[in-house]
C-alpha cells in the first residue's frame, strides 16, 4: 500500500504478563475515516498510545508516509502531522481556552524566543497570526464566547470540543479521536458526527476514531478494524465487519450493528 | 592487612545498617502513600536527643533550659526503645499536619514532599532551640556498655563494641520488620494497602489506620537509627539527622523506591562504599552517596531492585 | 530597621525566589538553586581575589566593570552546568527530580569544601569591593531583579512561557501537541541557573567572604519557602515571598533566632492553608492588568 498515510505493522505491546496488543497490522489511507472498535480492554487506547508515541511497542513498527516513526517522541510525531485527543480529556485546565489553542499553534511561529523577549515586529506578527488562527478555530467549533474562560471550568461538551480544536491547532494530517462521543447525549452525538465530517472536508483530514457507540461509527466510517483481547479480529468496510462471525461472537453473540453491548 | 580490611568492612556494615534503617523508614511510607516523608531526617535527630535525655543527659549552656535534665537516667536499652516510640509518635503528628490535609483535598502528591520538608525543618529547629547547637556525648556510665569492654578483638582486628552492637540492633530491626511484613496479619494488611489501596479497602482493611501505622514504624526506625549513631559517635548538633536523611534518600533510590530488600541491600552497599573511601579523600566521602545516586538515576532510575512503572494515560 | 544592607539581601532573596519559580512554572520542582548560587559566588570570589587582571586594588577596591563581567561569567558558568546536568536529570519526574537536584546541591557543597583552591571550611575572604557602601549593591541588585522580572513577564505572552504553563498542567498532553517538553524544561532550568549564578556572583562581593555553606541544603529550604509563601502561579509571588521572608527574621531578631522555624512553618502550612500563595493570578487580575496575562479581545 504505497498510498497509506499511516501503517502499523505487527504491533505488539506487553505490560508485565498482559499482552495488551498482539501483532496488530493495518493501514489507513489518506482522507478516510477509520474506526476502531472492540470490547473494553481490547487494546484500542493502547494502540492510540503506540501510534502517538506515548508508549513504546514491545515489537512491531509504526510507519508514517512510508517511513518508520516508531522511535520518535510524541512531539516529533505531532510535528509530522499526527494529533490526538484523549479518552478522559487532558486539557491544560489552568490555562484559558484561547491559551490552550495558542499552545497548540506554537509551531507555526517563525519568531524565536529572543524575538519574543524583545517583542520584535516578527514576534508581534507571529502572535497576531497565531491569535487569528486560534479565533478561527474557536469560531469553527462554537467556542468563541468562552475564549477567556479557564479550560478547567468549562462544561463537559465544551471541553470535548476544545480538545478537538486544540488538536486541530497543530494542523494535523491525521486526527486520532479517542471516544469523542463519550458522555454526550444522542442529539450531541449527531452533532458531533456532522462536525467530524465537516472538519474532515475543511481541514483535509484523515480521521481515526475509537468509539463505543457502534451504530454511530458504522455510519461515519469508511473502514474499520475490530480488536479483541489485543488481536485484530476483523478489518474492512462497515458492511463487511458487521457480518463477520468473529465480531458478532466478540460482542457476546449479539448483533454488532445493534446498540452498544 | 586482613585485619584492616575486616575492620573497614565492619565499619561499613555498621553505618550501612543505619542507612538501611533510614531507607526502610522512607520505604514504608512510600509504599503506602507513594510519597516521601522528608521529615525522616529530623525524626532521626529527635531519636538521638530523646535517648540522650532519657539516659539522664543534661541540656547544655546554649539550650533553652541550661542544665536541665531528668532526675534519674534510664539504661541505654530502655532509653533506646522509648526514644524510638517517641519518634514514632512524632511521626504520627507529622502525618496529621503535613500529609493528611493534602490527602483529604486530593492534592498533588509532590506537595506532600514540600510540607513534610517543612515539618522536618520545624522539628530540627525546635530541637536546636531546646538543646542548643552544641554537640553532646552520651553519658557512658549509665550506658549499655557498662558490662562490656570498649574494644573487642576479633580475628586480630580491634573492633569497637558499639559498632558491633549497632550492626546487631540494625539487623534485628530490619529482619524483624521484614518478617513482620511478610508473616503477620498487620504486615499483610499493610502490604495489601501498599499494593492497591482501593481493593484493600474493599477487603475491609482500614487504610487510614495502615497509613498511620506506616508513619509510626518509619518514625521509630529513624529514632532507633539516631540513637545508635548518637551512642556510637555522639550527637554533633540537631542537624546531624538531616545528613543521614539525605543519604537515606540516595540509598532509597539505589535500592529502588518502595522495595524493602532494595533498601536493605542499598544501605549496606552504600555503607561499604563509603568505608572503602581512602582516608586521604575522606572529605569527599559525603559526596559519594550522591554521586552514586546520580549514576543510578541516570542508568537505572527504577533502582537495583525496584519495579519499573508505566504511566497510565 | 530596614537599612540598605538588608534591602540588598531582600532583593537577592527575591532573585533566588525567581530562580526556584522558573522551573516550577514548567512543572519541575528543582531544589538545585543553591548549587548554582554557590557556583556563581565561588567563581566571582576566585576571579576577583586571584586574577589581578580584573583590577582589584591593595586597598580592597574593585572596578565596577569587572563586577559586571563577573556577573555575566557567573551566570554563564551556572547556566552551562545546568545545561549539562539538566540534560540528564530532566528526564526524571517528580520525586526523582527533586532528589536528583538535592544530590547536585550536596555534591557542589562537598566539592567547594574540598577543592584545593576554594579555601576549605573558611572559604575565600577579603573579596574586593566595587562599591564603597551598600547603595551600589542595592542599585545592581535592583537592576538584576527588574531584568529578571521583565523576562518572566514577557514569558507570559510568548510561546516558551505558554509551553511551560502547558507542561505544568499536563506534560504528556503538551508533548502530543508538538511541544518539545525536554527542551522547554531545559530552557527553564538553565534560566533558573543563570539567575542563581548571577545572584551568587553579586552576593560574594556583597558578603565579602564566600564559603561552601552559602550553597547548602538550608538555602534550598529557604528559597522554597519564598515561593510557597508568595505563590508560584505568577512571577510576582516569589518576589514578594523573597522580600518578605528575608526581611521578617531580621525584624524579628529581638525575639530570638526563629528564622528557620518560621520558614519551616511557611512550608508545612502554606500548601495546606493557602495553596496558591499570597500573590495569585486572581489577585493580580483584581489589582490591575499588570503582572498577569491580559484579557483577550476578539479581533
Amino acid at each position: 500500500m504505497s498510498t497509506a498515510l499511516l501503517e502499523v505493522r505487527d504491533l505488539s505491546c506487553r505490560f508485565g504478563g498482559l499482552m495488551a496488543l498482539d501483532g496488530v497490522s493495518f493501514s489507513v489511507a489518506s482522507g478516510e475515516i477509520f474506526g476502531l472498535i472492540g470490547p473494553n480492554g481490547a487494546g484500542k487506547t493502547t494502540l492510540f498510545n503506540l501510534v502517538s508515541g506515548l508508549t513504546p511497542p514491545s515489537s512491531g513498527s509504526v510507519i508514517w508516509r512510508g517511513a518508520a516513526i516508531t522511535d520518535l517522541p510524541p512531539h516529533r510525531r505531532n510535528r509530522l502531522g499526527l494529533a490526538r485527543t484523549f479518552q478522559n480529556l487532558r486539557l491544560f485546565d489552568d490555562l484559558s481556552v484561547l491559551d490552550n489553542l495558542l499552545v497548540a499553534l506554537e509551531r507555526h511561529s517563525r519568531s524565536s524566543s529572543i524575538d519574543g523577549l524583545l517583542c520584535t515586529a516578527r514576534h508581534r506578527q507571529a502572535e497576531r497570526q497565531r491569535r487569528e488562527a486560534a479565533w478561527q478555530l474557536l469560531e469553527e467549533l462554537g467556542l468563541s464566547a468562552l475564549a477567556d474562560r479557564q479550560a478547567g471550568t468549562l462544561a463537559y461538551g465544551d471541553r470535548r470540543r476544545l480538545e478537538m480544536a486544540r488538536a486541530l491547532g497543530t494542523d494535523p494530517a491525521l486526527l486520532l479521536l479517542d471516544e469523542p462521543a463519550a458522555g454526550l447525549n444522542p442529539a450531541e452525538k449527531e452533532g458531533l458526527c456532522a462536525l467530524i465530517q465537516e472538519l474532515r472536508q475543511r481541514h483535509r483530514l484523515t480521521v481515526m476514531i475509537i468509539e463505543h457507540h457502534v451504530p454511530l461509527l458504522m455510519r461515519l466510517c469508511d473502514r474499520m478494524a475490530v480488536l479483541d483481547f489485543g488481536v485484530r479480529i476483523a478489518l474492512g468496510s462497515p458492511n463487511v465487519v458487521r457480518r463477520d462471525p468473529r465480531v458478532i461472537a466478540a460482542y457476546l453473540g449479539g448483533d454488532a450493528s445493534g446498540e452498544t453491548p | 592487612m586482613i585485619e584492616a580490611l575486616l575492620q573497614t568492612l565492619l565499619n561499613g556494615a555498621a553505618s550501612g545498617g543505619v542507612y538501611a534503617l533510614v531507607a526502610l523508614g522512607y520505604t514504608l511510607v512510600f509504599s503506602v502513600l507513594g510519597v516521601i516523608n522528608f521529615a525522616q531526617g529530623a525524626l532521626f535527630s529527635l531519636g538521638g536527643y530523646l535517648t540522650y535525655l532519657l539516659m539522664g543527659g543534661r541540656i547544655g549552656v546554649n539550650g533553652a533550659l541550661p542544665g536541665w535534665g531528668l532526675p534519674a537516667g534510664l539504661p541505654f536499652w530502655l532509653a533506646l526503645l522509648l526514644a524510638a516510640a517517641g519518634s514514632g509518635l512524632v511521626a504520627l503528628l507529622v502525618e496529621r499536619v503535613a500529609f493528611a490535609p493534602l490527602r483529604r483535598r486530593g492534592a498533588e502528591p509532590l506537595l506532600a514532599l514540600i510540607t513534610s520538608l517543612g515539618a522536618g525543618v520545624v522539628l530540627v529547629n525546635l530541637l536546636q532551640i531546646l538543646m542548643g547547637a552544641e554537640g553532646y556525648a552520651f553519658p557512658q556510665e549509665s550506658g549499655a556498655l557498662a558490662g562490656l569492654p570498649e574494644v573487642l578483638m576479633i580475628g586480630g582486628a580491634r573492633i569497637r563494641t558499639i559498632q558491633l552492637l549497632l550492626l546487631l540492633v540494625c539487623s534485628a530491626a530490619v529482619v524483624g520488620l521484614s518478617l513482620w511484613l511478610e508473616r503477620s496479619r498487620g504486615g499483610q494488611a499493610l502490604r495489601a494497602v501498599a499494593e492497591d489501596a482501593t481493593t484493600a479497602q474493599l477487603l475491609g482493611i482500614n487504610s487510614d489506620a495502615m497509613v498511620r501505622l506506616a508513619f509510626v514504624l518509619s518514625g521509630a526506625l529513624a529514632g532507633l537509627g539516631g540513637s545508635l549513631i548518637g551512642m556510637s559517635v555522639s550527637l554533633p548538633g540537631p542537624y546531624f539527622g538531616i545528613g543521614y536523611g539525605l543519604k537515606g534518600l540516595a540509598v532509597l533510590v539505589l535500592g529502588g523506591l518502595g522495595s524493602v530488600p532494595g533498601a536493605i541491600a542499598g544501605g549496606l552497599l552504600m555503607g561499604l562504599a563509603e568505608a572503602l573511601v581512602p582516608a586521604e579523600a575522606s572529605g569527599w566521602r559525603d559526596a559519594l552517596a550522591f554521586a552514586i545516586l546520580f549514576a543510578v538515576l541516570l542508568l537505572r532510575p527504577s533502582g537495583l531492585l525496584g519495579r519499573r512503572t508505566v504511566d497510565k494515560v | 530597621m530596614i537599612d540598605n544592607g538588608l534591602l540588598v539581601q531582600m532583593l537577592l532573596g527575591a532573585l533566588l525566589g525567581l530562580s526556584v519559580y522558573l522551573p516550577l512554572a514548567a512543572g519541575q520542582l528543582s531544589l538545585a538553586t543553591p548549587a548554582f548560587y554557590a557556583v556563581g559566588g565561588t567563581l566571582a570570589a576566585l576571579l576577583s581575589t586571584r586574577w589581578s587582571v580584573l583590577g582589584a586594588t591593595a586597598a580592597g577596591g574593585f572596578p565596577v566593570l569587572s563586577l559586571l563581567l563577573e556577573l555575566v561569567l557567573g551566570g554563564a558558568l551556572a547556566g552551562t552546568l545546568a545545561l549539562l546536568v539538566g540534560r540528564l536529570v530532566l528526564r526524571l519526574r517528580g520525586i526523582y527530580l527533586a532528589i536528583a537536584t538535592i544530590a547536585l546541591v550536596e555534591i557542589v557543597r562537598v566539592a567547594i569544601l574540598n577543592l584545593p583552591f576554594t579555601g576549605g571550611a573558611i572559604g575565600i575572604f577579603s573579596i574586593p569591593q566595587p562599591f564603597t557602601d551598600a547603595s551600589g549593591y542595592l542599585l545592581t541588585a535592583l537592576i538584576l531583579l527588574v531584568l529578571t522580572g521583565w523576562i518572566c513577564q514577557r514569558l507570559d505572552t510568548m510561546p516558551l512561557g505558554r509551553a511551560m504553563a502547558a507542561i505544568r498542567d499536563d506534560e504528556l498532553a503538551a508533548g502530543c501537541m508538538g511541544i518539545d517538553t525536554t527542551r522547554v524544561k531545559l530552557t527553564a532550568f538553565v534560566l533558573s541557573a543563570v539567575v542563581a549564578g548571577t545572584s551568587g556572583a553579586l552576593a560574594a562581593h556583597f558578603l565579602n567572604t564566600w564559603n561552601a555553606r552559602q550553597g547548602s541544603f538550608d538555602v534550598s529550604i529557604t528559597t522554597l519557602a519564598f515561593v510557597i509563601l508568595g505563590g508560584s502561579r505568577a512571577w510576582l509571588g516569589p518576589v514578594v515571598g523573597g522580600l518578605l521572608l528575608t526581611a521578617l527574621p531580621e525584624l524579628l531578631r529581638p525575639v530570638g533566632d526563629v528564622r528557620l522555624v518560621l520558614f519551616g512553618l511557611v512550608i508545612v502550612l502554606g500548601p495546606v492553608l493557602a495553596p496558591r500563595g499570597l500573590v495569585s493570578p486572581e489577585l493580580l487580575e483584581r489589582l490591575g492588568r499588570w503582572g498577569s496575562p491580559t484579557r483577550e479581545q476578539k479581533p
